[in-house]
């Protein structure tokens, strides 16, 4: 169940500060990186909403970005309408699709739901890769950003774009918050952790499943939308089954089932990224074997690992105050 | 198209069908068996064809590669075994999914380091080069010696499965492990025999389609997704469901390419969803 910390809130406000600095001293790359760590941690946070508090583990995040990303595409380049609506109409188009795939494989749980998330990503992924309309395999490109011109912002730069990216983490990361706090988050992880009992207790949790991934998507589209607006280009890798993976990745090595170890989880995972490949070109294999690391020493992740640490010296002082 | 395209377009099915054959059985019944799901099978099957294509190289022979690759990739599937997947067992799918797609990473990684990032090609051995000529149609040899294979591996476990004690204790096994090992069956011995058979047939599925599709980095992801929908088809741990899969997504991918490329191309997916809905437990899954 969820608990926004007082940890958890200073960590927050520590790492979107941190970034912030680091975009407005960092010049241009540093910018780039943290538009990329953006992108990244709303993913994150989304897949942690369902993988972490609904036990439902998808392998097709990263379709679902895409189906917002490519939403947005269409709307502004093939159809010329303005981007705030096409951005908004794009999130809640990715919104529909989680929902649909989480009510049709709200039924199966463990190896099948993976599974299931993945076959609809990867149907997801064919349908654009093999459409000539949405640009096939070369992608769609022009993707125009925001125009917020009128209140003296230039969306052009790298700097505005990339503190735009931090409040979109902010965001995401509030309405994940408030949404796990909600009766329906209680219910969500009461269904994760004893389904019958739920259903004894006449909650339906096909549908509960359904809405959980239904509001997943809705943050995962927020993560396409800056995704398509950052190199205002789009491709259909974008959608491959390896990008949900690797989002996966992201929320374990951060902490699964704490919301904000996997946004530290996504800056890490970029930083160690841009780092590692100075000094190796297999950075693939540096993640690897991180991974199966943090798996096998039980699974807490970064930041996971660290809020344990502090819980078990708390409770230890507590054990001593009532001695 | 003629008759004659059509037996061409089959018998291409057919090929495909029997890699995704020898892949989806080692796969199919360590998932039945172990209930551990293996995302690095398919990075198995890619070891197996660049050792072949090494082993080739070192020793002139095709022959040599096709006995010895498979065997280095159950050497490598040993080691796996007992540093990681003995003690992910009872740990949940999500850490085996987990700790598997790790291990996808740092052998593509491995590949690279030691092989490069070209694709790497295995010379047909002199005996199977050329084209066959049958009923008014020419094939090449060498696709006709990977059905055969095919047919070959399933033959022997369709024996070994159905007619022999140590199938009868793999299928006690698959149907309720407690009880096997209630019943005096050394369950842990067994899942470590059948994990290792799974990774030679990868191997050997990896060293039989170097000739044909290259030795390439990418060929382990690739075919680990087809894979994976021929076990959910066909049913967690049975030969007869691994069978009927691979024919039905080999035909699928092949024919249906054929025929109309935008429908084929999503049709196995839309196959997966559908079982997974309506048909959780698979076509013929090996629980009664």
């Amino acid at each position: 169940m969820f608990h926004q910390t007082v940890t958890r809130s200073l960590v927050l406000a520590a790492t979107l500060a941190g970034l912030a600095l680091y975009a407005i001293f960092g010049g241009f790359f540093a910018r780039e990186i943290v538009a990329e760590i953006a992108i990244l941690a709303v993913l994150a946070i989304s897949l942690d909403v369902v993988a972490g508090f609904g036990g439902m583990v998808s392998l097709g995040h990263g379709a679902i970005m895409g189906v917002s990303a490519y939403s947005y595409g269409v709307l502004t380049v093939i159809y010329g309408l303005p981007p705030l609506p096409s951005a908004l109409a794009a999130v809640a188009a990715a919104a529909v699709f989680g929902t649909l795939v989480g009510w049709v494989t709200g039924r199966s749980s463990g190896i099948f739901f993976i599974m299931a998330t993945l076959a609809f990503g990867q149907m997801a992924y064919t349908l654009v890769f093999k459409s000539r309309w949405l640009g096939g395999d070369d992608g769609m490109a022009g993707l125009p950003r925001f125009d917020l011109a009128w209140l003296g912002i230039d969306m052009g730069s790298s700097l505005t774009f990339a503190l735009f990216a931090i409040l979109l983490i902010a965001a995401s990361y509030i309405a994940a918050a408030w949404v796990l706090r909600s009766a329906f988050g209680r219910t969500l992880a009461g269904i994760h952790a004893n389904e019958s009992r739920m259903k004894a207790l006449g909650v339906n949790t096909v549908i509960h499943r359904a809405r959980a991934m239904g509001f997943s998507s809705l943050l995962a589209g927020v993560a396409g939308i800056v995704a398509a607006q950052h190199t205002q280009y789009i491709s259909p890798e974008l959608l491959f089954w390896t990008v949900s993976g690797e989002v996966l990745i992201v929320v374990i090595l951060g902490g699964i089932g704490t919301l904000i170890g996997p946004m530290v989880g996504a800056v890490a995972f970029v930083l160690l990224k841009h780092q590692a490949s100075n000094y190796t070109d297999y950075w693939h294999m540096v993640i690897g074997l991180i991974l199966i690391a943090v798996v096998v020493a039980g699974g807490r992740g970064l930041y996971g690992q660290a809020e344990h640490w502090l819980g078990r010296g708390a409770r230890k002082a507590e054990g001593l105050r009532r001695a | 198209m003629d008759s004659g395209v059509w037996a061409l377009q089959l018998l291409n099915a057919l090929q495909y069908s029997m890699l995704l054959f020898l892949l989806s059985i080692g796969l199919t019944v360590i998932l039945g068996l172990l209930h551990f799901v293996n995302l690095a099978h398919g990075a198995l099957y890619m070891m197996g064809a660049y050792l072949g294509v090494s082993v080739a190289m070192a020793t002139g022979s095709y022959w040599a590669a096709l006995f010895l690759a498979p065997l280095l990739v159950t050497v490598i599937g040993a080691v796996l075994y007992f540093a990681l997947i003995e003690r992910l067992r009872h740990s949940g799918p999500m850490n085996q999914v987990l700790v598997t797609f790790g291990l996808i990473f740092v052998f593509l990684d491995v590949v690279r380091l030691l092989w490069g990032d070209i694709a790497l090609g295995l010379d047909v051995p002199p005996l199977l080069a050329g084209t066959a000529h049958f009923f008014g149609i020419a094939f090449p040899t060498y696709r006709l010696f990977i059905i055969f294979v095919g047919l070959l591996v399933m033959a022997l476990l369709w024996v070994v499965l159905a007619r022999t004690q140590i199938g009868a204790m793999i299928r006690a096994g698959v149907e309720n492990s407690d009880m096997a090992a209630a019943m005096g069956i050394n369950v842990g011995r067994l899942f470590f025999a059948v994990f290792c058979v799974g990774c030679a047939l990868a191997g050997l599925a990896g060293v039989v389609a170097a000739p044909v599709l290259s030795a390439t980095t990418g060929m382990g992801v690739s075919i680990l997704v087809p894979t994976l929908i021929v076990v959910v088809i066909g049913g967690l741990g049975s030969l007869e469901g691994a069978i009927v899969g691979s024919l039905i997504v080999g035909f699928i991918e092949t024919v249906g390419a054929a025929l109309a490329p935008n429908v084929a191309a999503i049709s196995s997916y839309v196959l997966l969803a559908a079982i997974l809905i309506l048909r959780p437990q698979g076509l013929i899954p090996a629980r009664g």
